[in-house]
């Protein structure tokens, strides 16, 4: 396991591309910001596992994480995050995005934990799923642990396939099936790349994301 | 006038109902037609089956558009041919903008046509201009397609993108529906505005209100799948003190 440390007041951006199987804890100390991207795409055969767990161990910590798994082919991914809210005032979200095409699997399990202590707690997960083949699978398991009262925290799941209707009303301006396809996957992914400062890098995903797209 | 469309003993089904029992109706270029009829009667239907949705089978029957087979046609290339459906619900896409969505839409029809993709500032300026016509606001650029819009700016929305397209047969869905008074006037100034000689207009409508603002050459009423009576004009008054009971419907 390899362990980060956010130090107080420090505001810290992690992005993994790619990357293989790993086992993360960030530690937060007071008034912290971590903000992890984990953008997935390269894979067509294989497994990886990824654990995520955040500590927001002092006051006034923000963890943003986004979560873009575009599995293709044979890929299988697992993907667990745990964010741990020890202390109160703390600000979670999670955007975790899942596309699925060919005979990929993929498997989420998020975890919230609101502790006692963690009075005044702003969380929310939100996980959605789109499956592009009708062999691909997605299994998905969020789940809030809450032991505080004073809190806000939500989460939610969905998984589907294109919408139909958007599709024929692009179709009906002229737009090609495989044309309005690419449009409302990219829309759908770009959650997860529109807050990644570096301008230049998220015109590069979006940019790589949509030529895997065309070839998929 | 040239014919635009022409439809001939046309039948559809949806999930083995048949809706459309037998339609025939011509179209000519510089016309507006109005179909009207009770609920049920198919006029939806015979807008989404034109139009091509994927979800009504065409069980029998022809129809040609711009002297083109149009049912063999998929969805996207009736569009390029200039066949412009008004959805009665237009569809919300999230995190697709209207800026994108034009410029694809226009330049695919354009390479249809043999043409150049248009230049960045010419398609703002056509968009700028375009948007004054239904009185849409500027901030319409950076806004997904009909997401969080009111039933009125839809329908607007609607009639924007029909003056974008410029399309030789547009199908107006109750374009009035869920409209009040002023956003019914403004869509109605807009397509009066964009009817030209060499296009044509078929309204779908419930309600005579609409053909007092866009005076159609023709009515036509629709029960059970089928043209059950056609006249001018006047029709619609008579329609609207009478109802439908007296056509024997």
């Amino acid at each position: 396991m390899v362990e980060h440390i956010i130090n107080s007041e420090e505001k810290r951006d992690f992005l993994f591309l790619n990357p293989q199987s790993q086992d993360l804890l960030f530690r937060q100390e007071k008034g912290s910001a971590l903000r992890l991207f984990f953008i997935d795409y390269s894979n067509i055969e294989g497994e990886n596992r990824f654990r995520v767990n955040v500590e927001q161990k002092g006051e006034d910590c923000r963890t943003e994480i986004y979560v873009l798994s575009f599995l293709r082919g044979r890929y299988r991914q697992h993907f667990t995050s745990r964010i741990v809210h020890a202390v109160g005032n703390g600000y979670s979200r999670q955007i975790i995005r899942y596309v699925l095409t060919d005979e990929a699997k993929g498997d989420f399990a998020g975890d919230v934990v609101l502790s006692p202590n963690a009075q005044h707690i702003d969380a929310q997960q939100s996980n959605r799923n789109l499956l592009l083949s009708n062999t691909a699978t997605i299994r998905t398991r969020p789940c809030l642990e809450i032991y505080a009262d004073d809190v806000k925290a939500s989460h939610g799941s969905s998984t589907g396939q294109l919408d139909e209707s958007a599709l024929f009303y692009m179709q009906q301006r002229g737009l090609s099936f495989s044309e309005a396809r690419d449009m409302l996957v990219l829309s759908f992914m770009s959650e997860c790349i529109e807050p990644i400062a570096d301008v230049a890098q998220r015109e590069d995903l979006m940019h790589t994301l949509y030529s895997i797209l065309q070839n998929a | 006038m040239n014919e635009l469309l022409h439809i001939e003993d046309l039948h559809a089904s949806i999930e083995g109902k048949e809706i459309l029992q037998g339609i025939n109706l011509t179209i000519r270029e510089g016309e507006i037609h109005a179909i009207m009829g009770p609920n049920g009667a198919g006029k939806s239907t015979l807008g989404a089956v034109l139009a091509g949705h994927p979800s009504y089978e065409v069980t029998q029957g022809k129809v040609v558009f711009r002297g083109k087979d149009l049912l063999s046609m998929p969805a996207e290339q009736r569009a390029r041919e200039g066949l412009f459906l008004s959805f009665q619900y237009p569809v919300e896409i999230p995190g697709v903008s209207m800026v994108n969505f034009m410029r694809a839409a226009l330049n695919d029809k354009r390479a249809y046509e043999g043409k150049e993709p248009i230049a960045a500032t010419d398609f703002l300026k056509l968009m700028r201009e375009k948007k004054q016509l239904v009185e849409m606001a500027d901030k319409l650029n950076n806004r997904s397609v009909n997401e969080g819009f009111s039933g009125g700016e839809k329908k607007k929305n609607e009639i924007f993108q029909m003056a974008m397209l410029e399309p030789r047969l547009s199908i107006l869905d109750e374009i009035d529906s869920g409209l009040d008074i002023d956003a019914l006037r403004i869509v109605a100034n807009g397509v009066n505005a964009l009817h030209k000689e060499d296009n044509a207009c078929l309204l779908i409508t419930h309600y005579q209100r609409l053909l007092d603002y866009i005076v159609p050459d023709y009515i036509h009423v629709l029960a059970n799948g089928k043209i059950v009576y056609s006249g001018g004009k006047e029709l619609a008054k008579e329609l609207e003190e009478k109802g439908y009971e007296w056509l024997n419907i």
